[in-house]
């Protein structure tokens, strides 16, 4: 599976357009890592538990868009948007969509 | 160049776990770590309060009665200041028994309560409820009431608990950000009881001074059939859900056994002095 | 005492919550496979280029929206499963449901203009949590989806 956040892949011609396909998931850290994430809060700089989660979220939100592509029969991805929205404290939705299209 | 929207398997969006089965082992796990976490602080905070020195404790607590039950000793009746006299003297003669450290020392109170009841609480303050008194049929069994509570605060279980509790308000309030509604019920829990533990370690200490004061541990054992009685009577009107007070049977065996070579013939049972008929307080 | 009343009234809640919410969830679900497969004609793509080999006469901004909230059982659920981490299923069926609503609503509209197909469709999410005292009450949050609908020249 190709996947592109530009409207095509260069060097290829998209064959078939398969429509819209997205992932999503909802993840959340364990107590612990809050509870750290708050006091490091307090100094600032990079909270590595909640980049460690987005990170983990989006992979999955990818696979999750992958799966859906490669149901329609899509071999690619194109222009491929990512967007996060905030749960609750500590928890995130994480959405990747795109269009599924066949490319050869 | 074709456009066209196949089926696609929207499920992959939501993960499979079942919610519901997954709700309760959750709950189960979160019990399972509360009570571990709890139990571990609190025998922690107990630990901590235990190092506190007795004569600090004492200082704190003062003449302040601390189970809230706001008695004025010097307002009692002659008859109740008599009994209250004869708690003191005999709590002092137990104490020696005991080998409390001199700087233990002990404060009687009696308590105008129909219920039963006898506690020990912090800065060495003992109570006794008239309702107790009443039920007694000896001086040994008062003795095995009073060497109870003697051996409570001699292995410092008011301070113990109160530094347990404390200890799990301070997490819950860090925890929760607020835990003034929870604190409340917390602390009527809490406040229950000693735990087993001390419970039977106290009940230990006060056979070993009721045989050394007396020669025997006869007659202690009608402190519990006293307790086990009043409990039957007015069974349901306080379920004690929470008691940690080891069963009234365990307890009457218990004694019975340390009592086994008592010979109530040559070994008579003193009598209890002023006696009950002059309880009442006012 | 005191207490147990708090308690049963917990429970009270959380039991309606499941009850009343899983209900409505499956309920919601099987709505939007029907809506879905009634707009199957209706095509949806994010990019932004239209078919070379067709030809359009016109073509509008659409958008379909919906905010949903959560029942009390997600919510214990939810906030339960995050001090251990980990996929908060109760959230993603919500979220789920949130965005197909938000396009069967989007193809509706591009349905009701005579269009065919609707381009460069994004995804709005924002939350609407009310907190109450500084701590979050419920959870809801508004999906739209947008895009343009084309709608292609009479053959």
């Amino acid at each position: 599976m190709e996947l592109s956040n530009l409207e095509l892949l260069p060097g290829r011609t998209v064959v078939r357009h398969l429509g819209l396909v997205q992932g999503s998931t909802v993840r959340s850290k364990h107590a612990g890592k809050d509870l750290l994430a708050g006091f490091k809060n307090f100094v600032g700089g990079e909270l590595k538990a909640y980049t460690e989660l987005l990170n983990e979220s989006r992979q999955e939100a990818i696979e999750r868009m992958v799966q859906q592509a490669q149901a329609a029969g899509a071999n690619a991805v194109i222009n491929i948007r990512f967007s996060t929205s905030n749960i609750a404290a500590g928890a995130a939705e994480v959405m990747a969509y795109g269009t599924a299209v066949v490319v050869e | 160049m074709s456009y066209e929207n196949p089926q696609l398997p929207h499920e992959v969006n939501v993960g499979r776990e079942p919610v519901l089965l997954e709700f309760l082992q959750l709950t189960a796990g979160l019990a399972v770590v509360v009570v571990i976490l709890s139990a571990t602080l609190y025998f922690a905070g107990g630990q901590l309060a235990r190092l506190i020195p007795f004569a600090q404790e004492q200082a704190w607590v003062g003449t302040r009665f601390v189970p809230g039950i706001d008695t004025d000793d010097s307002a009692q009746s002659p008859e109740a200041s008599a009994i209250r006299d004869a708690l003191q003297a005999l709590s002092t003669r137990l104490s020696a028994q005991m080998a409390l450290p001199p700087e233990m020392t002990l404060q009687l109170h009696y308590l105008d309560d129909d219920s039963p009841n006898a506690f020990a609480s912090l800065g060495g303050h003992i109570a006794v409820t008239s309702g107790l008194y009443r039920r007694l049929d000896s001086e040994n069994a008062l003795a095995m009431v009073l060497a109870h509570e003697i051996a409570h605060i001699h292995a410092r279980d008011p301070i113990s608990g109160l530094g347990g509790s404390a200890s799990m308000l301070v997490a819950l309030t860090l925890l929760t950000g607020n835990a003034a509604h929870l604190s409340g019920a917390f602390a009527t829990l809490v406040q229950r009881g000693y735990s087993r533990r001390a419970e039977t370690a106290a009940d230990s200490a006060a056979i070993l001074a009721l045989q050394k004061l007396y020669g025997h541990a006869g007659g202690g054992a009608a402190v519990f059939e006293t307790f086990a009685r009043y409990r039957n009577e007015h069974l349901g009107e306080a379920p004690s859900l929470l008691s940690t007070h080891p069963l009234d049977a365990e307890r009457i065996a218990r004694l019975q056994a340390a009592a086994a070579d008592w010979d109530p013939q040559r070994q008579p049972l003193r009598p209890l002095l002023p006696a009950p008929a002059a309880a009442a307080i006012h | 005492m005191e207490l147990l009343i708090q308690f049963g009234f917990f429970l009270a809640l959380l039991i309606v919550g499941l009850v009343a919410g899983s209900a409505a969830e499956r309920r919601h679900f099987r709505r939007l496979q029907q809506d879905e497969a009634a707009l199957r004609e209706i095509l949806v793509f994010n990019e932004r280029h239209l078919p070379q080999d067709r030809s359009f006469v016109h073509g509008t901004l659409v958008s379909g929206s919906v905010v949903i909230g959560e029942d009390y059982f997600k919510r214990i659920a939810a906030s339960l499963k995050s001090i251990f981490g980990g996929r908060l299923t109760a959230y993603e069926s919500l979220m789920d449901r949130g965005r197909r609503e938000a396009i069967v609503r989007m193809k509706r509209q591009a349905q009701a203009q005579g269009a065919t197909m609707v381009f460069n469709v994004r995804f709005e999410t924002s939350s609407l949590s009310e907190s109450v005292a500084g701590r979050q009450a419920s959870f809801s949050a508004e999906f739209i989806a947008y895009g343009t609908a084309v709608i292609p020249a009479p053959a």
